[in-house]
Formats: C-alpha cells, sequence, structure tokens
C-alpha cells in the first residue's frame, strides 16, 4: 500500500495535446462553434451560471505542475466576477448555481453531470480543434451534446441554458524562468506556463451544446482581474446571449 | 564557442539553483499531522489538499463505493477505536475492486478496497492495515513523497541540461535513472515506518499483535501463486513482503507478552462482511487469476470451514478457467455445495453449463430446471428457457 501520489494522466494527455494545437492551430481567427440545428437562444432567457471548474498550477523547475490553493482561490473570485459582469450586460436572467447539497440524490445526479461536461468539453477540444483527431462522423458539423440528462437542472434551477467554464493555468517557477533562458541560449525551447479553458452554452432542454469556445494562451494571468477580464472577454467571444 | 556557452549556462545555474532548490517546503519529515489541523492556504500542502478534495468528490460519486451505512459504520468505528484524536478528520470510501488494497490521500480521504475486506481474515488484521494507512496521514507521506519528487525532478533537470551542455549526454540518462531509485527508495522507507506505527496503534487498541504479520503472509502466497513474484527489487516501490512479515514477526513476539488477552475480532467481523461476501466473491473468481484465486478459496475453506458459498466458487473458478478436466473438477465442487445445503441458486445454473459442455443433456436439462425453480425471477430466465427447449 501507498500514500497516493497526485499525478491525473488525463490531465497530461490534454497537455500534451495543447502542445499540439498550439503549433497546429497557432493562426486560427475564429474559434468558436455554434451548434447545428441549435435555435439561438432568445433576447432574455434564464442563464444558469455552473460554478468555473479552474486550478492553476505552478511548473516547477523539473517540470511538473504544482496544484496551487492560493492563486486558484484569487482565480476563481476574479473570473466569477468577470463573468457576472460580461454577461449582466446581455439583460439575461443569471441564476447562480447552488448544489442542493442537502439532496444527495439531486446532488448525485448533477455531479454527474458536471463530469460528464468534462468530458464532453476535452472529446471537444482534441477532437473539433485539431485536424489530426477530426472524427469522420463529425465533419464539417458542430452536433455535439450532453444528452437529455440536463433537463434536471432545468427541472431543478428554472434555467433554459447552462454555462459551463473549464480553466486550467500554469505559470513557471522562478527556477522554471531561469532554466527556460539557460536552455534558450542552448538553442533548446522548453515550455513555460500556459493557459487553457473551454467554455459551453448548453440548451437544458436538448442537452446540445448552442455555442463553444477554447482558450489557449501562453500567456495571460487569471490571478489579476485585468488580465482574468481579458481572459474571460476571449472566452466568451461570438457567444450567443 | 562551446565553452563559452557551457561557462555561461553553467554561472546561470548556480545562480539561479540557491533560489529554486527549494520552492516551498523543505525535504524531510514535517511535523505530525494535528486533530483537526488544515494547511496554510499558501502551502504546497494546501495545493495538494485542493487536488484531493476534486479527486473525492468524483470519487463519491464514482458508483463503485459501497454506501452501506451498517458496513462503514464498522469500518469507521476500526479507525475511532485505532485514533479517537484523528477519526473525525477521516473520510473513508469503501470501494468495490476486487483487489487487496487501500489508500490514504493527504486530505484524509481514504480508500479500502473490496478485496482486502473479502481477504482479512478478522478485525485485527483490518484494523492493522487501517492503523498503516492512519500512519501515512499522521507522518504527511504524500507530502514528503511530493517534497523528494518535486526537488529530485529540479535537481535532475539543471543536472541534465548541464552535462548535455558539456557534451556528455550519458551522465544525464544514468542521473535519472540514479533519481528514480531515490524517489522510490524514499517511498520504501515510508512503507516501513507506516508498518510500525500502523503496528503500535494496532496494538494499542488491543488488537493482536500476530495479526500484521499473518496478513501479509497470506497475501505473499497467494502473489507467489499467481505469479507475481518476480519483481524488480530496484523498483519496487515498496519492501520486500517477505522483509515486512520478518520485522513484524519481531515486534509481535516482542508485544505478545505485554498482556495476557488481546482480540482478534474474528464473529465481528465475518458478521460485518457476511451480506456482502458473495458479490465480492463473484468478482474476485472473475478476476482472471485463477491460480491466486485458487489459493484464497483454499485458505477460506480452511480458516472458515467449508460451506456451500465457497465451494460454489472454487467450482466457478474451475469453470471460468476450462482447461482439461475442469468440467469435472467444476462439477465435483458443485456437487459439494449442493451437499453442503442452502447453495446459492446460481449452482443450478452453472452445473446444468459444465453438464451441457459434457454432453450430458439429460443432466443439463434438469439443473437448468431446477435454477428457474429455486429462481423464479431470474433475471436470465429466457435464454435458460431456450436451453431446456433445445435440449428435450
Amino acid at each position: 500500500m501507498k500514500a497516493k501520489i497526485v499525478v491525473a494522466p488525463r490531465r497530461a494527455t490534454v497537455l500534451l495535446l495543447v502542445s499540439a494545437l498550439l503549433i497546429v492551430c497557432g493562426g486560427c481567427v475564429t474559434t468558436s462553434q455554434r451548434g447545428d440545428r441549435c435555435a439561438t437562444p432568445p433576447a432574455s432567457t434564464n442563464v444558469l451560471l455552473i460554478e468555473p471548474d479552474i486550478i492553476l498550477f505552478e511548473l516547477t523547475a523539473g517540470g511538473l505542475e504544482e496544484p496551487r490553493a492560493d492563486w486558484t482561490e484569487t482565480a476563481k473570485v476574479n473570473v466569477a466576477k468577470k463573468l457576472d459582469e460580461v454577461l449582466k450586460k446581455t439583460g439575461d436572467k443569471l441564476i447562480p448555481h447552488q448544489p442542493p447539497v442537502n439532496v444527495p440524490d439531486r446532488m448525485h445526479t448533477q455531479e454527474q453531470i458536471l463530469k460528464l461536461h468534462e468530458v464532453v468539453g476535452q472529446t471537444v477540444l482534441i477532437h473539433k480543434y485539431i485536424p489530426l483527431y477530426d472524427l469522420p462522423t463529425k465533419q464539417g458539423c458542430f452536433d455535439w451534446g450532453l444528452g437529455e440528462c440536463v433537463k434536471s437542472l432545468k427541472e431543478d434551477t428554472g434555467a433554459d441554458y447552462a454555462l459551463f467554464v473549464y480553466l486550467r493555468d500554469s505559470y513557471a517557477s522562478p527556477g522554471r524562468a531561469a532554466l527556460i533562458v539557460a536552455a534558450a541560449i542552448l538553442g533548446v525551447g522548453l515550455q513555460g506556463g500556459v493557459q487553457l479553458g473551454f467554455a459551453s452554452l448548453v440548451d437544458l432542454q436538448t442537452g446540445q451544446i448552442v455555442w463553444f469556445n477554447r482558450l489557449i494562451s501562453p500567456v495571460g494571468d487569471l490571478r489579476t482581474p485585468e488580465a482574468a477580464e481579458k481572459a474571460i472577454q476571449e472566452l466568451l467571444v461570438n457567444n450567443p446571449l | 564557442m562551446k565553452r563559452f556557452k557551457f561557462i555561461l549556462v553553467f554561472c546561470l545555474l548556480c545562480a539561479v539553483c540557491a533560489s529554486c532548490a527549494t520552492p516551498r517546503g523543505t525535504p524531510g519529515a514535517p511535523d505530525d499531522m494535528q486533530p483537526s489541523q488544515r494547511p496554510d492556504a499558501s502551502s504546497d500542502e494546501a495545493g495538494l489538499w485542493m487536488y484531493m478534495d476534486r479527486i473525492e468528490s468524483r470519487l463519491k460519486t464514482s458508483g463503485r463505493v459501497v454506501t452501506d451505512p451498517a458496513l462503514n459504520a464498522y469500518v469507521r468505528q476500526i479507525i475511532c477505536k485505532l485514533d479517537p484524536v484523528h477519526c473525525a478528520d477521516i473520510r473513508i470510501y469503501i470501494v468495490d475492486t476486487p483487489h487487496f488494497n487501500a489508500s490514504m490521500a493527504p486530505n484524509g480521504c481514504m480508500q479500502v478496497w473490496t478485496g482486502l475486506m473479502l481477504r482479512a481474515e478478522n478485525e485485527a488484521q483490518l484494523a492493522y492495515v487501517l492503523g498503516h494507512e492512519m500512519a501515512h496521514y499522521l507522518r504527511r507521506h504524500t507530502l514528503q513523497q511530493w517534497r523528494t519528487v518535486r526537488n529530485t525532478s529540479t535537481a535532475l533537470a539543471f543536472f541534465s541540461l548541464a552535462t548535455a551542455a558539456a557534451g556528455v549526454g550519458f551522465a544525464g540518462s544514468l542521473a535519472q535513472l540514479a533519481a528514480l531509485g531515490a524517489i522510490f527508495a524514499y517511498s520504501r522507507d515510508q512503507e516501513r515506518e507506516a508498518d510500525e506505527i500502523g503496528f503500535e496503534i494496532m496494538a494499542k487498541a488491543d488488537y493482536e499483535p500476530v495479526q500484521a504479520s499473518q496478513i501479509w503472509g497470506d497475501l505473499l502466497a497467494e502473489d507467489e501463486a499467481g505469479g507475481k513474484s518476480a519483481r524488480s527489487i530496484f523498483f519496487a516501490t515498496h519492501p520486500t513482503t517477505t522483509e515486512r512479515i520478518a520485522t513484524l514477526r519481531n515486534l509481535a513476539d516482542k508485544t505478545a507478552k505485554e498482556r495476557s488477552s488481546w482480540t482478534a475480532g474474528r464473529e465481528a467481523y465475518l458478521n460485518a462482511i457476511q451480506p456482502f461476501r458473495k458479490e465480492w466473491l463473484h468478482e474476485e473468481v472473475h478476476k482472471g487469476n485463477f491460480n491466486g484465486s485458487m489459493v484464497l478459496l483454499n485458505r477460506l475453506l480452511k480458516d472458515q470451514g467449508a460451506s456451500a458459498e465457497l465451494h460454489f466458487f472454487l467450482g466457478e473458478l474451475y469453470r471460468l478457467r476450462g482447461e482439461k478436466d475442469d468440467c469435472e473438477n467444476a462439477r465435483a465442487e458443485y456437487e459439494k455445495a449442493l451437499q453442503l445445503g442452502n447453495p446459492p441458486p446460481e449452482v443450478f445454473r452453472s452445473l446444468g453449463v459444465v453438464c451441457l459442455r459434457m454432453d450430458k443433456a439429460k443432466e443439463a436439462c434438469d439443473s437448468f430446471e431446477e435454477y428457474l425453480k429455486v429462481n423464479p425471477d431470474a433475471s436470465d430466465r429466457q435464454i435458460i428457457e431456450s436451453y431446456i427447449n433445445r435440449l428435450r
């Protein structure tokens, strides 16, 4: 038996793919996607704001990602505030998501939906944005969804749409920064921190993703309100709300 | 030019090494965990907790957690008996997986796998393993290990780069091997420490000392039968089990004399797991490790006495392996189960399947009919009926 070591293989895979994304899609102008056969949300609608899933890491000199609780807390506050500001301007009614902690069955269902969204979102990120992983059945269309299970969110909250935001950000430690400089002198390119995120607007009646966008940037900083605002504006670009 | 680059890089590395080699928290043993202690928000430990909290919330809804209140309460009271001071900080998740394991995350999220619970013979054996896991938490082993890995990998990155600059890339890869060895050696030490502390708190809670070495001994026997004994010594993350058994047996010899009576808690334990044992045995025989499962089932037969349930699963093991003579072997075990009385209804179905393979149509048909008679609501009723119709 061992003490549990904190390693997330899926995350490592996603980050590997992100490096590929940066190379392949570096010059892409439009990154947001609109769902096929999805009606545009009406002018004034109820939008459920799922608590953004955010983790910030410090990239150690050795290349390990160390989760940072304090940075993550700051980023959560910054992102929530900016999301609120940006979306309030749309005239929609924003419903903050309050997990039904006291009702185990509903809590369980909602947790499953959040997990499902993360998997679907990461799948879209890989198969929609990296040409190498294009799926034959999804050529030239965007028809991803979570299925009708999301209806329970509608019943629980009265919202018509739900906005999911997923953000991961890492920053080079001073040691890593020094190593990058040293490696650069030798002609070796080492990766510094990277910002990765995606957002999706889900129709709670059909489960279809109405709009999806991804954010990948080697710069940017969610720890400051200004940079967080920039990231959110970039992430929410072309959203139909 | 190359030399200039090397000197430049070397100077840079020296300059920054001092500032970055110990980013947050130094390697070595931190203080023991205090009751209801939470890490400081800016610490590396808080980062690990945050990450584990997230994984824990996923674990809760994974569908593999045994939620039965009685079984959970039973395991919890053992933890509280072992360590009344910290038991409120520990959350226990009994995870339905037919392998021997238990784990402890830095935030107090403890996993106990059902494969372990199936194998423990009494409460004292489970208590020892729980004590071992508690020790990982109390001594903050994950944090220690994380710091070792982080600082070793940091040193490694610098070392690899410096040697690459000097044109000796080979030294870099040797350093990599050595660093890996260092990381795992550290974890071997932690396991030894957890064994000792686990033993100590188990004995303090009045559990019979000899049970600690017993559970490893049983596991070793199973492992050897399963062909997993050929392990790489260099990369083993655990001390060799024989070494752990010897250490624990020595400790038990010394401690046993301290008291005249100890608790094994055999009956209480077997009663607690009884409602789940059939399901756990079912998962065990479907694991596909015939030899290991065979050793386990024979040990349970020896320890807990002959029962229809155990003979049925021995039969299942032969039936699933399906090698030469296994139909006869399986049939013999099913017959024993039937003789012992009160067998699981599935014994008739399995007997039918085995007879079918042996071209004994009449017996197969009788067994299938008996299966539907004792289990009228069987979910596989239709397919069994189709067998019967074909055989008639």
